[in-house]
């Protein structure tokens, strides 16, 4: 689940472009930090009925309105509606982002996501367990260590294939840059970059991110963790069937 | 035929072709074959090599197709005219691989597409495939059998995880039925129920279509440019 990895593609993907995909990870190092620790926990939360309507909201009705949805609590991610075709609906929060992302705090970021079956099962519970960790108070550092230790012991799954996630809402808040937000889909595949796709290249479509980092520098530990990249796709139309700015 | 009935439907499927998608069905049905045997292999044929690889280029941004390979079609099936190192492979597709029933021997289809490695390991081998039987002088079902059986033996390839190509060619010729492609990605799984990605639901960017007999889905997703950077909406 990409939310916000997302961010920093979106960054590049609308508007800006291909330029600030080269420049994140500098970006990354020399900006001052605008979000440099996790604001009081109220920030973060929203009341769950929006919550539940924005979360599905990231994919059509048709989607959606059979998807479970599940809503951010002040200790972690909790079912609200049980659905029916796999999917599940939720808002990531800016802590999704890459550990070295520089809005990994911003508490603005309500990043509306559906994400299919398979992704669901492979792909959310590492939403959850990070989640879960950053709520508790521990540091970034102790949230690496804890996720490593528990893919080591095979807590959290292997990535599944044939994932994808829809991240079309209207109303979602990606990232501080540009527009804030566009239309896309996501998938996640255990690539170490996103060359097998033609990513990133001048007129591409397709747009990749490593899952963990921006830099592996910030955090080294990072580089053991098993090679996951998230592929974007950016496409014409919101949920709600309207059509989106070119990009 | 299997291959061609799921060109109808990806025909069908994208949202500006749905009309044309119906006729074209229609058209199929009750319309006398407009090309009912195969044509003289010339006629599928480009005399300028140089002109084909352009095209086969054209499928795909340049940042991706000046370090693919590059393949053109000879009398005997496709040949190698231009070495990659990126691993994507960039090919003028024919009729009898990329367009409707209608147009299966229709000489005028050019169709080009770009596969990433994974795809050209096990999406383009069976069309190379396809191809070789065709010049051979087999028929549609004979093909079509052959290829089956070939995937039932695994003599052809399942399937690779990540396996996608680029269709982004402003340039080419789909066939009478639909003369155009839309710019589009296709992505190709071992056969999975396309309810998996949402596929074909209202309001859905992700088309889909399965083929039991060769145990392969694939989706289909419109982009908002063509390979030359300039809007396709």
């Amino acid at each position: 689940m990409t939310r916000n990895q997302i961010h920093g593609i979106l960054l590049g993907t609308f508007a800006f472009v291909v330029a600030l995909i080269a420049t994140r990870p500098a970006a990354a190092q020399n900006a001052k930090e605008p979000y440099p620790t996790m604001a009081p926990v109220e920030q973060y939360l929203m009341d769950r009925d929006a919550e539940i309507a924005l979360a599905r909201s990231a994919a059509p009705d048709a989607v959606s309105h059979d998807a479970s949805v599940i809503v951010l609590t002040r200790h972690g991610y909790e079912t609200a509606v049980q659905g029916k075709n796999g999917w599940v609906c939720w808002v990531g929060r800016g802590w999704m982002a890459m550990f070295d992302h520089p809005e990994f705090w911003n508490p603005k970021v309500r990043a509306a996501d559906c994400l299919n079956p398979p992704a669901a099962r492979s792909v959310l519970p590492y939403a959850f367990k990070r989640t879960e960790l950053v709520l508790a108070g521990h540091s970034k550092a102790e949230v690496i260590a804890a996720i490593k230790a528990a893919i080591d012991k095979k807590e959290l799954p292997a990535l599944e294939p044939g994932t994808v996630s829809y991240m079309m809402s209207k109303g979602s808040y990606l990232t501080d840059y540009g527009g804030h937000n566009g239309p896309h889909l996501m998938f996640f595949q255990s690539n170490e970059d996103g060359a097998a796709w033609g990513a990133n290249l001048a007129n591409s479509p397709v747009l990749a991110v490593n899952y963990w980092y921006l830099s592996a520098e910030a955090y080294p530990q990072l580089k053991s963790f098993p090679p996951l990249s998230v592929f974007l796709v950016g496409v014409a139309s919101w949920s709600d069937g309207t059509p989106a700015p070119s990009m | 035929m299997l291959k061609k009935k799921v060109s109808a439907v990806a025909i069908k499927s994208f949202a500006l072709l749905v009309v044309l998608g119906m006729a074209s069905q229609v058209m199929a049905q009750e319309a006398k074959a407009p090309y009912p045997k195969m044509a003289p292999i010339e006629q599928y044929l480009m005399a300028d090599q140089g002109a084909e690889i352009a095209l086969a280029r054209s499928a795909t941004p340049e940042s991706i197709s000046r370090d693919a390979e590059v393949l053109v079609l000879g009398r005997h099936g496709f040949e190698t005219a231009v070495k990659g190192k990126n691993g994507f492979v960039c090919i003028v597709e024919r009729s009898w691989t990329s367009a409707a029933d209608a147009d299966f021997w229709n000489p005028k289809v050019r169709t080009p597409i770009c596969y990433n490695a994974a795809g050209a390991r096990s999406v383009l081998v069976r069309n190379i495939k396809r191809t070789d039987l065709i010049l051979a002088g087999r028929t549609q079902a004979q093909v079509d059998e052959a290829i089956v059986a070939a995937v039932d033996k695994e003599e052809l390839p399942a399937m690779e995880p990540g396996a996608m190509c680029y269709m982004m060619s402003k340039q080419g010729y789909g066939g009478d039925t639909v003369k155009h492609w839309p710019s589009h990605l296709m992505f190709y799984f071992p056969q999975t129920d396309i309810a998996t990605w949402g596929a074909g639901l209202p309001g859905s960017p992700v088309i889909g279509m399965s083929d039991a007999q060769e145990h392969v889905t694939t989706f289909v997703i419109a982009v908002q440019r063509w390979s030359d950077g300039t809007e396709a909406r």
